[in-house]
Formats: C-alpha cells, structure tokens, sequence
C-alpha cells in the first residue's frame, strides 16, 4: 500500500511537471500516470464518502467516460454531504473551533491534500479537476467561514479589530491601577487562545495566498521585520505576525502611557463600550442622538413632498406613485352597480307598476287669466245699417235708453238654441214616459187650421175634429151672411156697386202715388250696389 | 235825496237787489248777451254755399234730390236749391236757422253725396258732430303705375267689395274708392285706423294680413265705448 502510495504521489508529480499544451496531444504514458494518480484520489477519499458504491476505482479495460462516471458517483453524495456540513457550521461557529483543536492533525493532513489537489487542478483531466475544484473550494470555504465566525461578532470585528483584544487591553489596565496579578493570568490564558487562532488563520490564509505559488510559511519574526518596511503590502503578520513582540510592546506600552492617556483611554474604552454605560447616561445617549438627528433633517433641504408646488422634473421619477396623494374630486364617484343595486331597482319598478304611480309630467292646466274676448268675426257684406244708425244704436246703449243690439254672435246663439230645442223635443217625444208640451215660441207664423190634437201629439191616439183657430178667426165679419146663391137682384147689384166705388178709391190713389213715384220709383238711392 | 239814497242804501242792505245796475259800478253782474242769430252775423246779411256737383253725380242727384232737401230744409233750417245752369248745390241761411253750424254742416253733407257717400251715411254729418271726411290718393301712398295700380285698387276693394266692407264693419266708417282717389267718412280714429289699413293694402300686404290687425285695433276701439 505505501509503495503504491508513493508510486501514485509519484504519478501526480508528474502530472504536475509534465506542459499544459502535452495533454492536448493524444499519449499512452500520460493517460495511465492520470489513471493512476486518479485511482490513489479515489482511494484516499473513500473513508469519506457516505456511501460506497466501488471499493476502489476500476481502470482495466474501461474507457474514459466509464472511468469519469465511477468518479462522479464517489463524489456527488460526497459534495452533498459536505455542503450540509458546511450550513452546520455556519448554524454553529462553536463546533468549528472544537473540530479544530481536536482534529488539528486532519486539518493539517486536509491541507496536504489540498496542496496536492492544486497542483492537480492544472492538470488536463478536466473530468477530475471539476468535481476535486468543487471538493477543494468547498473544503477552504468552510475553513475560512469556521476561522471567520470564530473570529468575528457583528460587523465591527475583523480580522484587524478583536473585541477580544480590546477587552483584554482594558482589563489589563485595571490590573495596572487596581490589581495587576489576576489579569495577567488572563491574558496569557487568552494570548495562547488567540495565538492559536491566529496560527491557524495564518497558516489558512497563507494557503489560500499561496494557490498558484509553492507553500511559503513565512517566518513569524521575519513577517514582523518585512512588514515594518513594505508599507505597501499591509499583511496581517504585519499587525499581529509579531505575536509576542506586540504583546510585549502593548505590555511595555502599557507601562510607559501616563494615567492622562489611561483615563482619555479608559473613557473612550467607556464610551466605546456598552456594558459600563449607567442608565441615565444611555438616555442621555439617545436624547443627543434624537437632538442630532432632528437638527440634520432641519438642515437637511426638506423632502418632495413637503416643498410645497413640485414639478416633475423636481422629483424623482415615479415618486408620486409611491405616495398617498389626496386630490378633490369634483365628479361624484360612479355609482358601483351591483346585483343589489340592480334587484332593488326592478322591485321599485315592479311596485311602481302595481301601483299605476308613474311620474309623468302633467300638463299645468292653463287658468282663465282673463275673460276671453269674443272674438268679432269680420262681416264682408255690406252692412245694412247706415252709419248714422249705427251711431244711434251707439248712443242708445251708452246712455242706456234702449236695449242693445244684439250681435251677431247673440243671434246665432239664439239660432243654436232654437234648434237644440227642437231636437230634444223630438228625443223626448221618443221616450213617451212624460208628457211634454212644445215649447212656446213667440214667433209670427202662420196658424193653419189643422186638428189640434195632431199639433200636440207626435204619435195621435185619436185623432179629433177640433179646428185650432176660432170661428171668429176663421172668419171675422158682421151682418147676414149670404152664398152667391142665395141673393136676391138688388143685392147683387148693391154688392157690384160696392165693389165699384172701392176700386175706385183705390185706382185714384195708385194715380196720385205713381205722380209721386216718377220721382223716386224705388227706395234705392239711385247710385248702384 | 242824498240821505233818501244813503238811507236806501244802508236799509236796503240786507235785500238783494235784483235790478241790474249801471256798467259804472264794479261788482255788477256779468252781462248776458243771447247768441247772434245766423243772419245777425255779418250785420244782418245772409249767408250761402255753394257745392259743385260733378257730372257723374248729376244723375244720382236727381234721384235723391227729395231725400237731400227734406232733413236740410225741415231739420236744419237751412235754404237748399240747385242751380241746373251753374251745376252747383245752393244752401242759404234762413231766418230762423238756430245755428250758424248748420250751414257748415249741410254744406258738408252735400258735399259728401257729391264725393259718393250714400245717404244714409251722409246723413250721419247732419246729425253728429265729430264725423269728418278724409280723402287721399293712391300716388300719395305709394307711385303704382298700369298694371300695378289696378290691381292695388282690386287689392283695396277686394272680390265683391268684401275687403272694404270689412274695413269698414270693423272701423264704423263709410269708404268711397274712386279711381285713383280714396274717401273716408267717420270718427277721426276711425278714419285713421281705416287709412291704416288701406294704406298697407296699397303697398301690398295681403288681406289676412289686414284683417288680424284690424281685429286688434277694432277690439281695442270698441272697448273705449
């Protein structure tokens, strides 16, 4: 096993030493020194992996991609494994530093691997190199994350600033004023701790300086010499390589400094510190803070939104999506119409219906505002009053002497009356329930003499004898009365002589008015109508 | 005859005396002189008119000679003859004629029948005061000439006469169309609303037109009576 041990180590040397440019060539020697080296890797990181599917890796008569894929599967739950390991010791900082002080040795023999995995990575397998990249970089993260979390609390430590430290310098000054022997202890206790610590940083960082070059552990107390002339190349074995001279120049530091630059020292140490603040001075602390605060947003030119009249240009930009603005709305929202709003609407509707209550807009009944006039129909005849006459009928009225004329609308109504009257008559005539005597119209017309009950009657039960006029109106004259038949001689010629003597009088008056009548034959005025 | 007439006058101060005394004193009573008689006026002479009457009259005139003089002569007590040789209407006053006015008046009735008026309307000037008689022709209204000018006269009289008929139904007046001359007999309202009317006739606004207007004004016309 040694001797293939070192007859691998050998193969991976050589692999080392052999040119980049080499592996692009296709040769025998090269591929069976890679597959040798690969085989011892396999072998070696066997005992980490959590399953173990090949005791070791098979070469004979297998290809390249088989080869690759014996690999592969060593190193997949391999990498799981070790990230998972990795987050634990990000969850818990405290087990690294007890990995470490118990398994120094596996870290140092880590780190030998890691060694000889870089120089492995310049190699030309590039199948291994990226699950062993994968491996090596994994591995130096955890370390440094390990170291780091170790080191640091917060933000405000690092690798330069130990709270650690400070607090052991501080103690170390209490010891000086009050009690010196105590502290000592302490801090020698606590220099080999971070002394420890710092070894392991350096030594990590070294290595991980130290990727592309060979291994230099530098010396402690040469770093401390070259630090103090490269001025540009500030390392850390600059500030802390010195370990036991800066210890013993802060110790020597220590005894020189006045009390002054203790006291200035210990109240920036008291200020700086939390723990040694009293009560009424932490709110004294936050009252100054609030005082600076609000006196810088004084200063300070005001925000956007509290300038007043901004433009666009005068604000970032879509800041006004990111504020509550409020703006007078004179539009009334939109009413939401919703299944409700809706539903009660058409129950309205459909009560509305029920109920016959539309709201139609009714016509305002025009009131009488006045009498209204008759109005006077426009007569184109020519009227038959004279003008003095019309005048007359004027002056009449006015002076209330007679009655007034009636108009021509009075005459027509009189004329509707008339009829309507005689048309109900009839009507009524049609019913016969009641008797209903015509109506009595003063009116000249001539009476014929006709049975009276045929006058009243519109439907004669009987019909009568009775004359309607009178004897004397039938016939009105005095003295015997004779037929033709029944006069004497003397009689008839009384009568002829009669007769003659009338006509007479008569003819000599027509003479006397046709005399007269020359003159005005007709009443016209002689001009033609 | 001093202390008769001082003591006449301070007993008789509580009787009024009634004999008019002389114009001498000044708070005499007003004196009352009776109106001058027709023939008074113009000391004493007599006064005439005289009425041309032109041809197309001359007829007419014949006709309605009796009903002319008859209220002239009976009425107004007025002296009436015509003068076949002069062609002229004769009035004289009379010695009993009440009023000077009659005259006038007569004068103006028959000089109304002379224009064309009817006799019935004319005799309306005998009997009240206020009618007049206003006259005017067409070129006065507006200048028509041949065609335009008659149909403005048919425009004015209208199919029938019916158009001033109405006119003068609704203004109670009394409308003669000679020709190209135009006369009005009635009220002076009258006479001016019906000139109005004749008037926008002339210049040619329908008889629709007229008729509204005239309802308006008629309306408001009788409404002062």
């Amino acid at each position: 096993m040694a001797k293939k041990e070192v007859g691998s180590v050998e193969a991976l040397n050589k692999l080392k030493q052999t040119d980049p440019p080499l592996f692009l060539t296709p040769s025998t020697e090269l591929s069976q020194t890679a597959r040798k080296a690969s085989q011892y890797l396999f072998s070696s990181l066997k005992p980490f992996c959590p399953k173990v599917y090949f005791q070791s890796l098979y070469l004979d008569g297998y290809v390249a991609e088989q080869i690759w894929q014996q690999i592969d599967l060593q190193c997949k739950p391999l990498v799981k494994k070790l990230k998972g390991e990795v987050i634990e010791f990000e969850k818990n900082p405290d087990e690294v530093l007890r990995l470490f002080g118990v398994e120094k040795k596996k870290g140092r023999g880590v780190e030998i691997e890691d060694g000889d995995e870089d120089i492995e990575d310049v190699g030309s397998d590039e199948n291994e190199e990226e699950g062993e990249d994968e491996e090596d970089e994994e591995e130096e993260e955890g370390e440094d994350e390990e170291e780091e979390e170790g080191g640091g609390e917060g933000g405000v430590e690092d690798r330069f600033l130990k709270l650690n430290e400070l607090e052991q310098y501080m103690e170390e000054d209490e010891a000086r004023e009050y009690g010196g022997e105590v502290v000592k202890s302490k801090v020698s206790k606590k220099k080999k701790n971070v002394h420890e610590e710092e070894e392991e940083e350096e030594e990590d960082e070294e290595d991980e300086d130290d990727e592309d070059e060979d291994d230099e552990l530098g010396d402690f107390g040469d770093d401390g010499e070259d630090g103090d002339d490269k001025l540009g190349n500030a390392r850390y074995e600059d500030f802390f390589g010195g370990k036991k001279k800066k210890s013993v120049k802060r110790q020597s530091n220590i005894h020189n400094k006045p009390e002054d630059e203790e006291q200035e020292d210990d109240k920036g140490d008291h200020k700086q510190t939390k723990e040694s603040l009293s009560t009424h001075e932490k709110e004294l602390q936050k009252l100054h803070s609030k005082i600076e605060q609000m006196e810088k947003a004084n200063l300070d030119p005001k925000a956007w939104t509290m300038q007043g009249e901004v433009t666009a240009t005068k604000r970032p930009k879509n800041s006004a999506l990111e504020v509550d603005l409020d703006f007078e709305h004179n539009v009334r929202p939109l009413p939401v119409i919703t299944e409700e709003v809706t539903a009660s609407l058409e129950d309205l509707i459909k009560e509305r219906i029920l109920e016959g209550r539309f709201d139609d807009a009714e016509r305002a009944a025009s009131l009488p505002s006045k009498r209204l006039k008759e109005l006077k129909e426009m007569d184109e005849n020519k009227s038959k009053k004279g003008l003095a006459e019309i005048y007359e009928e004027e002056y009449v009225h006015q002076t209330g002497l007679g009655t007034a004329p009636l108009s021509s609308s009075d005459q027509l109504k009189k004329e509707a009356q008339l009829l309507f009257d005689k048309l109900c008559l009839k009507l009524d005539g049609l019913s016969h329930s009641h008797f209903r005597p015509k109506p009595v119209i003063e009116d000249m017309s001539i009476q014929t003499n006709v049975p009276a009950l045929a006058m009243e009657e519109i439907a004669p039960v009987a019909v009568s004898d009775v004359a309607m006029l009178a004897p004397e109106e039938v016939f009105a004259g005095k003295g015997d009365i004779k037929e033709e038949a029944e006069l004497t001689q003397e009689e008839r010629k009384r009568r002829r002589a009669n007769k003659k003597r009338k006509y007479k009088v008569e003819a000599s008056k027509r003479l006397v008015n046709k005399v007269q009548g020359n003159r005005l034959p007709d009443n016209s005025n002689g001009t033609k109508a | 005859m001093e202390s008769n007439q001082a003591a006449a006058s301070s007993m008789e101060i509580e009787r009024v005396s009634t004999e008019p005394k002389s114009v001498s004193i000044f708070h005499a009573t007003k004196p009352k002189f009776e109106p001058l008689k027709a023939h008074e006026i113009s000391e004493g002479r007599v006064q005439f008119r005289k009425v041309a009457v032109p041809p197309h009259r001359y007829t007419p005139l014949k006709k309605a000679w009796m009903e002319i003089y008859t209220p002239v002569y009976e009425q107004m007590k007025i002296d009436i003859r015509m003068n076949l040789k002069a062609r002229k209407v004769e009035l004289k006053t009379r010695s009993d004629t009440p009023d000077i006015s009659n005259l006038q008046k007569c004068a103006d009735f028959v000089h109304a029948f002379m224009l064309g008026f009817d006799i019935v309307d004319a005799v309306a000037l005998l009997r009240m005061d206020e009618l007049y008689v206003d006259s005017f022709e067409i070129k006065d209204v507006k200048t028509l000439r041949g065609e335009h000018l008659s149909r403005a006269i048919g425009r004015l009289s209208g199919k029938g006469g019916k158009t001033k008929f109405a006119i003068e139904n609704a203004t109670k007046t009394r409308i003669v169309i000679a020709d190209t001359k135009i006369h009005v007999l009635g009220l002076f309202t009258n006479i001016k609303v019906a000139r109005d009317s004749l008037c926008s006739l002339i210049l040619g606004s329908p008889a629709g037109k007229v008729y509204s207007k005239l309802r308006a004004v008629s309306a408001r016309l009788g409404e002062r009576f």
